[in-house]
């Protein structure tokens, strides 16, 4: 925000050095714990004699991360994933014990739908779908020749797999515990000091229109940015599934007063250029209480509660204010303009207030009383994307399966297995092709370092302490892969194919045959599920999508025109902050598309909440038949505006919102919803907004005209 | 108490009855001392749940067997 000269200071050696061994603590803390947890899951697994040690301790691999809520709740989701997979594959099994096409259609379905499900969330809850798919095919694929084995094979697997859940969870929360707790903490703390910080700022002086587009773009990445580590940091901490509940409310009052801050100062930025200076500068001198309200220190601890009373001395201030600010205004039009502001002004400080409320609630050290409004975090999902994922899958499977009946391979269900694994986990990825190259280049490395290891260097030991000590180096490789940033993807890839390929067991079988036939099928499933990303491409992230996703967005204003009003408030912000989240994710920051988008999502929250602010007024008063009828019909338009964009309905939504304030102009007791209908009349002619594309020059001259 | 239990004709170890009674007996504690601040006076709240745990299990399955 602010540019200062920071004075360049060098670095002496010793900081250098020591700097560096602070950050390479966490690394190598990392590998030590994951080191720890493999040994105890393989440990325990050979003690209770389970017939795939290997099995539990790639599940710790798998969970494996730094941060001790991570593995916690990517835990919970493998353990749902993998009852209801073992559940499905018996199920397979048990409908078509002799019937191979039908089995594998089945179970390529099944996998293809959890595949496509993992693709609507972006939490570890997709982690479960894609557990459900693949632990399906893993316990009825090996039991594909002797169907009865099939509930042991079931059993196994989630022994296996719960016993590894158990043994990462407790280490890495016993061990040494990296909390995300207290990122969320320091994230939500910033978000505040920031937030607080932009209002002040915006309330003291003039905030150019690019400085707020970028500014919501940040308030949105911190609003999904807090969703989503809040979604984790509930399985770390009970202290904070406790306030679970408020950290949501807090979220949820972020948007919306984000949203009506936004609208406040467009409507003046309109009025400004249209030449109503006097309206303008009044509400700016309305407003200009709550600039000194809130310069305050913020700092860690009572920051928050100490804005409560000064926001109600700001609150009082206004309204003192209000009147003789009101007097001021010459003409009708200028009058109209400036309760419109004053409401906005009214809504804005209340919020304010309330999100003020919430995150004081959040700071003290004991929450008193429960969460005064319950609230969700909707997310905004695509299903005919999650469709074309199923169906990449699902024709994955399809041909494999083909392949391995008509040739029948004996090695054919390791190549489905991995198959399975890698379309399932890479489906919900940004960019599955980079992936599966990267996490297949340490798939072969891996599995290069347990040929090594298995037939080079554990023959010649004995007993778990050695099988420790042989294998250890191998895999610290991996793990230390798996800490950096650059190499994540490729130690992730060798850490399972070393594990996988090594099989321990409590009686070792060193047989090459055997691991290079199986190898070689593996690889064969790796290259498989690379080609079918190449070949059906992923729908997150490309232009399709994006358009679509941006369609969606543009369909909330006919929610917010049409839905339910209870929760609807939450809901359109929640999803509109997904949505656009989303698409932000995708697009170059600073290009042409990504600016379009902002300024849709800009107008789209706008029109959007104060068409449900207008459904609200609405609900609470009686209106006369015709009023009632036209509001209606304004709302309509809007709504057919955003889904259909183009110079006719624009017209049809202008005429529509300037016919029925010109209704309800005379009626002094509708000034209200009178005041909405100015938003969104405002919102209609400028000509800085998105939908000035969609004005044509003659109506244009007119608008103005008649809005002077 | 029974080395093996059969629910639904499968033959389970008697001993995850009492480890599925523990894990909610913990979920219960946690709850409660969650949701009363408590963890502040614990050095190491992932360790004493963990203590927590395994002292019931343990108490439990030596108790009954």
């Amino acid at each position: 925000m602010s540019v200062t000269e920071v004075p360049t200071a060098v670095p002496t050696t010793r900081d250098v050095f020591v700097t560096t061994l602070r950050e390479e603590t966490t690394t190598w803390l990392f590998v030590v714990k994951s080191l720890l947890a493999f040994y105890i899951t393989g440990w325990l697994a050979m003690r209770l004699d389970l017939p795939q040690p290997s099995t539990a301790m790639l599940t710790t691999i798998i969970v494996a991360n730094r941060q001790t809520g991570m593995v916690l709740a990517k835990s919970f989701y493998r353990a749902i994933g993998t009852v209801v997979g073992a559940l499905a594959g018996f199920l397979i099994v048990a409908m078509f014990p002799q019937q191979r096409v039908l089995f594998l259609t089945a179970l390529s379905l099944w996998i293809g739908a959890c595949a496509g499900g993992a693709t609507l969330y972006r939490n570890f809850k997709s982690y479960a779908f894609v557990l459900a798919g693949y632990t399906a095919a893993i316990v009825a694929l090996p039991a594909i020749n002797n169907p009865l084995e099939v509930f042991h094979s079931v059993v196994w697997r989630l022994s296996e797999v719960l016993l590894g859940i158990g043994v990462s969870a407790a280490v890495s929360d016993v061990v040494f515990p990296s909390r995300i707790r207290d990122d969320l903490r320091r994230l939500c703390r910033a978000q505040f000091a920031n937030f607080i910080d932009f209002v002040q700022r915006a309330m003291c002086g003039k905030v150019a229109r690019a400085d707020l587009e970028n500014a919501h773009l940040r308030f949105v990445r911190d609003a999904v940015a807090v969703e989503d580590l809040r979604s984790s940091v509930i399985f770390e901490d009970p202290e904070a599934r406790a306030r679970s509940g408020h950290m949501l409310l807090l979220n949820q009052r972020f948007m919306a007063t984000s949203t009506t801050l936004q609208t406040l100062h467009h409507l003046i930025n309109r009025l400004k250029r249209k030449g109503h200076e006097a309206a303008a500068n009044a509400l700016i001198e309305l407003y200009r209480p709550l600039a000194g309200a809130l310069d305050a220190p913020i700092e860690a601890g009572a920051a928050a509660r100490v804005l409560l009373p000064r926001l109600d001395g700001a609150r009082d201030a206004i309204r003192e204010r209000r009147a003789a600010l009101r007097a001021r205004m010459t003409s009708a039009y200028d009058m109209l303009d400036f309760d419109t502001g004053a409401t906005l002004v009214d809504r804005f400080v209340d919020e304010l207030y309330a999100y003020v409320e919430t995150a004081s609630q959040l700071q003290a050290p004991r929450l008193f009383g429960a969460v005064a409004e319950r609230v969700r975090f909707e997310r905004g999902n695509d299903y005919l994307g999650s469709a074309l994922a199923m169906l990449r899958t699902s024709l994955v499977m399809g041909a494999l399966s083909v392949f391995w009946i008509i040739s029948a391979w004996p090695s054919g269900a390791s190549a489905m297995l991995l198959a399975t694994v890698f379309a399932g986990l890479f489906a919900a990825a940004p960019n599955p092709t980079q992936w599966v190259l990267h996490t297949s280049l340490g798939f072969v490395l891996g599995t290069c370092a347990s040929f090594i290891c298995q037939f080079f260097v554990l023959p010649l030991m004995d007993g778990f302490g050695l099988l420790v000590a042989a294998s250890a180096p191998f895999l610290m490789i991996g793990m230390a892969m798996m800490a950096w940033p650059i190499t994540a993807r490729e130690g992730v890839g060798y850490c399972m194919g070393f594990t996988l390929t090594l099989v321990v067991h409590n009686e070792m079988n060193y047989d090459v045959v055997f691991f290079w036939n199986d190898t070689l099928a593996q690889f064969i499933g790796l290259g498989v599920t690379g080609l079918a990303f190449m070949l059906i491409p992923p729908a997150v992230g490309s232009l399709w999508l994006r358009r679509r996703q941006l369609e969606q967005l543009r369909r909330q204003v006919r929610l917010a025109a049409t839905a339910p009003l209870p929760g609807l408030r939450a809901r359109f912000e929640s999803v509109n902050h997904d949505l656009f989240g989303q698409i932000v994710a995708q697009t170059e920051r600073g290009s042409q598309a990504s600016r379009n988008l902002v300024a849709w999502t800009l107008s789209i929250n706008e029109v959007g909440r104060t068409l449900i602010e207008l459904r609200n007024d609405m609900a609470g008063r009686p209106l006369p038949e015709d009023m009632h009828e036209a509001i209606e019909r304004t709302i309509e338009s809007i709504a057919q505006l955003y889904e259909h964009p183009d110079a006719a309905t624009y017209a049809h939504a202008r005429d529509a919102v300037a016919a029925t304030t010109a209704m309800i102009g005379g009626d002094d007791a509708m000034w209200p919803l009178l005041n909405h209908l100015n938003v969104l009349r405002l919102a209609m002619l400028d000509e800085q907004s998105v939908l000035a594309a969609y004005m044509q020059a003659p109506t244009r001259a007119q608008g103005v005209a008649h809005a002077a | 108490m029974p080395r093996e239990i059969a629910i639904g004709g499968v033959l389970v170890p008697g001993l995850l009855v009492w480890f599925v009674l523990a894990v909610v007996l913990l979920l219960l504690f946690d709850w409660v001392v969650g949701r009363y601040g408590l963890y502040r006076y614990v050095w190491h709240p992932a360790l004493l749940r963990l203590a927590f745990l395994i002292c019931v299990f343990g108490g439990l399955a030596l108790l009954t067997f």
